[in-house]
């Protein structure tokens, strides 16, 4: 009678566990490497489910993308400064000589199969994965998430902008196309407007002077090896340090600076989280199936003779471009030494105190505060209006650059004089952050009056009594609005083998 | 062997004879350059092409045909004179006067240059293209727009202003299946795209001037704005041969007004500006929303 029972697939299902053959597995995996346990607190890692905790995420993913792609570049790209007859398949390039390094990069283009998406993909992902960390940073910066104990975090998460920046300006340079060809030619000239040091400085990243047959293969070796291996290490540390330190959570009900309520990492975060690296990819793929990204066969190869007018970096690289651009020309010229200001104040010394002030601001911060305590708990921007004003103004600013980069697109669209949008970009670009910050701080002190700013309207009932009169009841405010949602649950510290009914929300609570 | 040696002293004679020799012709020759060479006034009649297989000239002995296999010039026909004299009496006589010898520029905006001389090709370019009769005639330059007049009726305006004084260069004819594009290609990078963008998309260049885009223009107007110089353009003309100029017209009507934009939407030919917008407003716009989509919203 028995055997007749353990044929039986649900008495079967049943003699394996709760688990069944996973279980099994795991169990075999636990009896040799003790994973239970680390296993057990991993997977009960608790995320606070805010949808602004997800946009480091995008960035995430998008390096994620980044290094695919990336990979795929590296079979095919030829990273030499070496000239050869361009035969390929692209016509009016045929007969012209080309380097290796655009050669190849319009072969991957035209002569692989998948090449061109593939390069669209890495191109689309650059500009999508810098502009991610920018988001992340004015959350973490107007969110005061960078406060202690995080501010190693927030260095490192600096670090990784500038980074990013400078990696996709070598990987844009690499094509060696006549539009980064001039890049390459602008940031030499940044090195060598560098006081005393400049000229070695220049010679000594570029291997000699410009154009030279050095600056293809070591912007190679920096964009595909260097800058990523020390790129992957910070985010590492980056997460390690989210893991360590916990996340952040918005103040409600049930949440304290001494618990972190969320969705722990099994099931739920893993589910969310590896959905929105598909839809990551997915939507980069398709943005880069029907969106052209730099058409470097339409540029032409670089050549020191050639120039194209209106030529501006990739958006990220915009707010150097625009200082550079609306800077007045000043330059000093004496003692047989020239320090040409007009380079070396907008595209040293500016990006070095936008960046410094960066990493700067916790540190500022405290000391303008006095605030030495561990903070788990966020800020709503509202509540604190001069960092939100401080915060918006640098916005402002360095947007007032990036626009200023285009001045000329400007001057043609509106059929205005480029003389006119300088001077126009000259002054805005000062007097918008100046204008930004009252508003802001402003704004904010108006959001703390009011009640329930932020929130959503509730509908009025509007009803007729019998005397003909009508009133307009309010409806109780929405149950989302209220955090009541958040009813917390404590964890189990041991494997069960029945569900646990309280896991209904999927929202745990845990001691830090 | 010293100094004194008679093969060495009969070298430095011949040396220094062959020196008062040389260096006038030197002189002359590089006299006659700088003659030829002035920018400030060049002459118009000097813009024909040096390598004309065909030159055909009428009984007044005026040229009425030149060119080669690229690229035939021929001078607007005669029977359109009296045609051009009223349409020009109507749309152009108020500017540049009845004679066509325009207002003499006195550096100010709004001199109206003289037209005669410079040749029907640069008459009918700048009528054809819709920017004369101009709609406002003090701006810095004049913009392409819907033609006021047909192009039969150019032809008869550059015949007529032709008439007054025969002149090159005529209006042409190019032969685009003898182009090479690839050198068009390179041609029109080293010449045209520091002015009017590598796409051709054209931009504001500095107070009130502008390259425009190339985009719709016919072939043998591009070699008309090449051989003419419009506005700002510098006149192409000894520095291109008739062959180079068909290959970069044939770049432009192809490659440029055309570009076969593989990889999806061309966004406007404005690189990275555009780019950089669908990046940030879309790439990242989209992504912010689906986190907004999946995210918990307080």
């Amino acid at each position: 009678m028995s055997e007749v029972t353990l044929t039986n697939k649900r008495a079967k299902r049943r003699a394996a566990g709760p688990y069944g053959k996973v279980g099994k597995a795991l169990n075999e995996l636990d009896d040799r490497l003790g994973v239970a346990k680390g296993g057990r607190t991993f997977m009960d890692k608790i995320f606070p489910d805010h949808w602004s905790f997800m946009l480091g995420e995008i960035a995430l993913y998008s390096f994620v993308i980044l290094l695919a792609t990336g990979i795929f570049l590296t079979f095919y790209f030829i990273p030499s400064s070496a000239i050869v007859t361009y035969h390929g398949s692209y016509l009016p390039l045929v007969g012209q000589k080309v380097t290796q390094a655009f050669s190849s990069t319009v072969d991957i283009s035209f002569a692989v199969r998948g090449g061109l998406l593939m390069r669209q993909m890495h191109h689309w992902a650059c500009d999508i994965f810098v502009g991610a960390l920018v988001v992340h940073m004015a959350r973490v910066f107007f969110t005061g998430a960078f406060r202690k104990p995080r501010e190693l975090n927030w260095t490192i998460g600096v670090t990784l902008l500038t980074l990013a920046i400078g990696n996709g300006f070598l990987g844009y340079s690499l094509p060696d196309d006549l539009v980064s060809g001039t890049g390459i030619r602008i940031a030499y000239s940044i090195m060598l407007s560098i006081p005393f040091v400049g000229t070695y400085l220049a010679f000594f990243i570029f291997g000699g002077n410009f154009p030279g047959a050095s600056t293809i293969p070591r912007f190679y070796i920096l964009h595909c090896l260097i800058l990523p291996l020390v790129i992957m290490g910070l985010v590492g540390a980056h997460l390690f340090l989210l893991v360590r330190q916990k996340h952040t959570q918005f103040p409600g009900e049930g949440r304290t600076e001494k618990n972190v309520v969320g969705s722990p990492m099994f099931p739920v975060f893993m589910a969310k989280t590896t959905g929105f690296l598909f839809i990551v990819t997915g939507f980069t793929a398709l943005l880069s199936a029907f969106a052209q990204i730099n058409p470097i066969w339409q540029f032409g190869p670089y050549d020191a003779s050639r120039i194209s007018y209106a030529v501006q970096p990739d958006w990220y690289m915009g707010f150097l471009d625009g200082a550079l651009r609306i800077w007045p020309s000043w330059t000093f010229h004496s003692f047989g030494h020239t320090i040409p200001f007009e380079v070396l104040l907008p595209a040293v010394v500016l990006p070095g105190l936008i960046f410094g002030l960066a990493y700067a601001w916790p540190m500022l911060e405290r000391l303008y505060t006095k605030d030495n305590e561990i903070h788990h708990l966020l800020d709503r921007p509202s509540q604190r209006p001069k960092r939100t004003a401080v915060g918006v103004a640098a916005l402002a600013f360095v947007t007032m650059l990036f626009i200023a980069s285009s001045t000329d697109v400007i001057a043609n669209f509106f059929h205005i004089s480029l003389n006119t949008v300088l001077w126009l970009m000259r002054i805005t670009t000062i007097l918008v952050p100046l204008v930004a910050y009252p508003i802001a701080y402003k704004i904010c002190k108006e959001m703390q009056g009011v009640h329930g700013a932020g929130k959503r309207k509730t509908p009025n009932i509007v009803s007729r009594t019998v005397e003909g009169e009508y009133l307009a009841t309010p409806t109780p405010a929405y149950h989302d609005d209220l955090g009541h949602d958040l009813a917390a649950t404590v964890v189990p510290t041991f494997i069960e083998s029945e569900p646990d009914d309280t896991d209904e929300g999927g929202v745990r609570i845990v001691d830090r | 062997m010293g100094l004194t040696s008679p093969l060495i002293k009969r070298a430095a004679l011949f040396s220094v004879a062959g020196l008062f020799v040389l260096a006038p012709g030197a002189l002359f020759v590089g006299a006659a350059h700088a003659a030829n060479y002035n920018p400030t006034e060049t002459s118009r009649r000097d813009a024909g092409t040096p390598n004309s297989t065909i030159v055909i000239k009428n009984k007044a002995g005026t040229v009425i045909e030149y060119g080669n296999k690229y690229i035939l010039y021929n001078a607007p026909p005669s029977k359109l004179d009296n045609l051009g004299k009223a349409l020009f009496m109507e749309n152009c006589a108020s500017c540049h006067g009845t004679q066509a010898d325009g207002i003499p520029a006195n550096g100010t905006v709004g001199a109206y240059p003289d037209l005669v001389g410079l040749g029907p090709a640069t008459v009918d370019f700048w009528v054809v293209s819709g920017r004369m009769p101009s709609a406002n005639p003090r701006v810095v330059e004049a913009s392409r727009r819907q033609p006021r007049l047909t192009p039969n009726q150019a032809l008869a305006i550059a015949a007529w202003v032709n008439s007054l004084a025969p002149s090159i260069p005529l209006i042409p004819t190019p032969n685009l299946a003898n182009a090479n594009v690839s050198d068009g290609a390179a041609l029109f990078a080293l010449n045209c795209a520091s002015c009017h963008t590598i796409e051709g998309d054209g931009d504001a260049l500095a107070a009130s001037t502008f390259s425009p885009s190339l985009r719709n223009i016919p072939a043998y107007q591009v070699v008309e704005a090449i051989r003419t110089g419009p506005a700002n353009m510098p006149r192409f003309t000894g520095n291109l041969s008739d062959q180079q100029v068909l290959d970069v017209t044939k770049y432009v009507t192809t490659e440029i007004q055309h570009p076969n934009n593989p990889g999806g939407f061309g966004l406007g030919g404005l690189g990275p500006v555009a780019e950089g917008f669908v990046g940030l407003l879309l790439g990242v716009g989209v992504l912010v929303l689906v986190c907004y989509w999946i995210g918990e919203r307080e």
